[in-house]
């Protein structure tokens, strides 16, 4: 079934000559976890908000093609109706807390209390989030006294307990050190496989490469490459679209070891040790 | 951004007085507020700030009010010195102190307002300290204020300290590059110019940003919202809400006809 579908996006901020994002086009199917990268400013963050309607419904500017969530053509539908469909989490987690709530626990429910959840609904999924973001010992915390990277996990799991059949997470793992963020990308893996569909954008190749299904590599708002991770790593012209393949595709390039059948080179380290073992396993041993 | 106090002077305890439903605290100060002005002034002053004083009592609350009331005291104070020379009725001398002469009619007339400022101001000391200002606001959206006030209520709260941390956080950064930030009046303000400016560009572009992020929490979706906190609806709230209006409403029906 197809989530996601983009038809000849095109978006200028208001005030602005250059188009933010160029004409793209492509489609994500449930289930599918989709990394988006490119360089600072490709519209990597635009593209999300597009994702959400926040643009052009919260931003204005120039807004042409289509897209289409869950069946929702954006244009043409309330932000409101949206959020019940799709769930963004923004870069700057700060922004994020309500800023009305005593407690983490109660922040979270802030969303499921809008969506008129009953009480054991509510008390259940947030539960359910505090676990999968492993944050349940924080939550009788006050918001704004936890750190940056706890900050952005009560923000991902207040998105989450909503449960939205698309998540966005634009830059989720800015705060977190690395120990965070692979239990945050482990969290909307296991999150995917229950169905969700999450897009993420990200600096952290090497976690893109690792968890994606899909890479959608932007480059000056315009969509450069939309393939799997082996096929997009092993592009030879990646770093002139100022994204660098993750270290082991490039140490595996270097050395020329490829996956024999369909000549893309590994991505992540498990895949790159196994590689060379297998083409040079006996002088390994 | 850490160690921000909040503006709430709520005191976490779990007494009788705490487990009130916030509203029913709020028709008690009300109607204990008021009496005092429909009944026999310091009769009834006396015996609400008796009740009151028993409850700040139960809830374990009562030395916190003293740092609550200790401006309004001493103005109170001024008042019975100042009635008690100069009102305008005095004639009965009742007792010198030092030079001053201090006469019943102004100090009972003093007294009668300290005793009704006094009893409204534990009966809202009594409600701000033992109610979570979040739980008296879910209270009032239950009951029919709207989500949009309530959240107005409640986030100024705790974004007020927010910025006030903000502030301290870019005077640290411009005292760490030489501006001025402390001395005479002139100099300070002076200092203060140029920090305003980024406070305001950070507040507006977070603002925008928590439009956005409540705005995809549902914030303003046509449903019926619901409540995390259950509501504590027992018939005892209710009775007790019962009787308090009773009292009041008997109380104007004894000064209509009495
Ligand atoms: N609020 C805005 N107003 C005007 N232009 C913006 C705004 N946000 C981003 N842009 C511009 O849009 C382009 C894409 O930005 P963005 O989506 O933030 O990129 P990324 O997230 O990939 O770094 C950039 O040229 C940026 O300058
Ligand atoms: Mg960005």
């Amino acid at each position: 079934m197809k989530k996601i579908i983009v038809e000849k996006l095109k978006y200028r901020y208001p005030m602005t000559g250059k188009l933010a994002l160029d004409n793209l086009s492509f489609t994500v199917e449930q289930g599918e976890l989709i990394g988006i990268i490119g360089a600072n400013g490709a519209g990597k963050s635009t593209l999300c908000l597009a994702l959400t309607g926040l643009v052009p419904h919260f931003y204005r500017g120039a807004y042409g093609g289509k897209v289409v969530i869950d069946g929702l053509e954006v244009i043409k539908s309330e932000i409101s109706e949206l959020a019940l469909h799709v769930g963004i989490v923004f870069q700057n987690p700060f922004t994020q807390v309500t800023g009305s709530k005593l407690t983490v626990y109660e922040e979270i429910a802030f969303g499921l209390e809008n969506m008129g959840l009953d009480r054991s609904e509510m008390t259940a999924r947030i539960d359910e989030a505090l676990h999968l973001l492993d944050i349940s010992q924080l939550k009788d915390r006050d918001p704004f006294q936890l750190s940056g990277g706890q900050m952005q996990r009560m923000a991902i799991a207040s998105v989450i307990a909503m449960k939205p059949g698309i998540l966005v997470l634009d830059e989720p793992t800015s705060q977190l050190d690395p120990q965070g963020s692979d239990e945050v990308f482990k969290a909307v893996r296991r999150l995917a496989k229950e169905g969700m569909t999450v897009i993420i954008a990200e600096h952290k190749i090497e976690k893109i490469a690792a968890y994606a299904d899909r890479v959608l590599v932007l480059y000056n708002g315009r969509l450069i490459d939309f393939d799997t991770p082996h096929k997009i790593f092993s592009r030879t012209d990646l770093l002139s679209y100022g994204v660098p393949a993750p270290v082991y595709t490039q140490i595996c390039q270097a050395l020329g070891i490829q996956h024999p059948r369909s000549g893309t080179y590994p991505v992540t380290l498990e895949e790159a040790y196994l590689a060379m073992v297998n083409q040079h396993g006996d002088s390994l041993c | 951004m850490k160690t921000v106090k909040s503006m709430s002077l709520y005191v976490p305890g779990n007494s009788i007085i705490h487990r009130l439903e916030p509203i029913t605290k709020l028709i008690y100060v009300m109607v204990a507020g008021v009496l005092p002005f429909i009944l026999p002034a310091n009769p009834t002053a006396v015996l609400c700030l008796a009740v009151t004083l028993a409850m700040l009592t139960i809830s374990k609350t009562l030395t916190k009010v003293i740092p609550l009331t200790g401006f309004t005291l001493l103005v109170l104070l001024s008042i019975l010195f100042i009635q008690g020379l100069f009102h305008e009725h005095n004639q009965t001398f009742l007792f010198r102190f030092g030079p001053f002469v201090f006469f019943k009619e102004g100090l009972s007339y003093a007294a009668r307002i300290s005793l009704r400022v006094i009893n409204l101001l534990l009966g809202i000391s009594l409600l701000s300290l033992t109610t979570k200002p979040s739980d008296l606001i879910d209270s009032l959206v239950r009951r029919g204020l709207s989500p949009k006030i309530g959240y107005v209520l409640s986030s100024v709260l705790q974004i007020i300290p927010q910025m006030a941390a903000s502030v301290n956080a870019i005077t640290d950064a411009q005292r760490a590059r030489g501006l001025e930030t402390e001395g005479p009046l002139i100099v300070r303000a002076k200092a203060f110019l140029p920090l305003i400016g980024p406070v305001i560009m950070s507040s507006l572009i977070q603002a925008r940003e928590r439009a956005m992020a409540l705005e995809v929490r549902g914030f303003n979706a046509n449903r019926r919202k619901t409540f995390l906190r259950a509501a504590n609806q027992s018939s005892r709230q209710t009775t007790i809400r019962i009787l308090l209006i009773l009292i009041l409403f008997a109380a104007i029906v004894w000064r209509i006809f009495a």
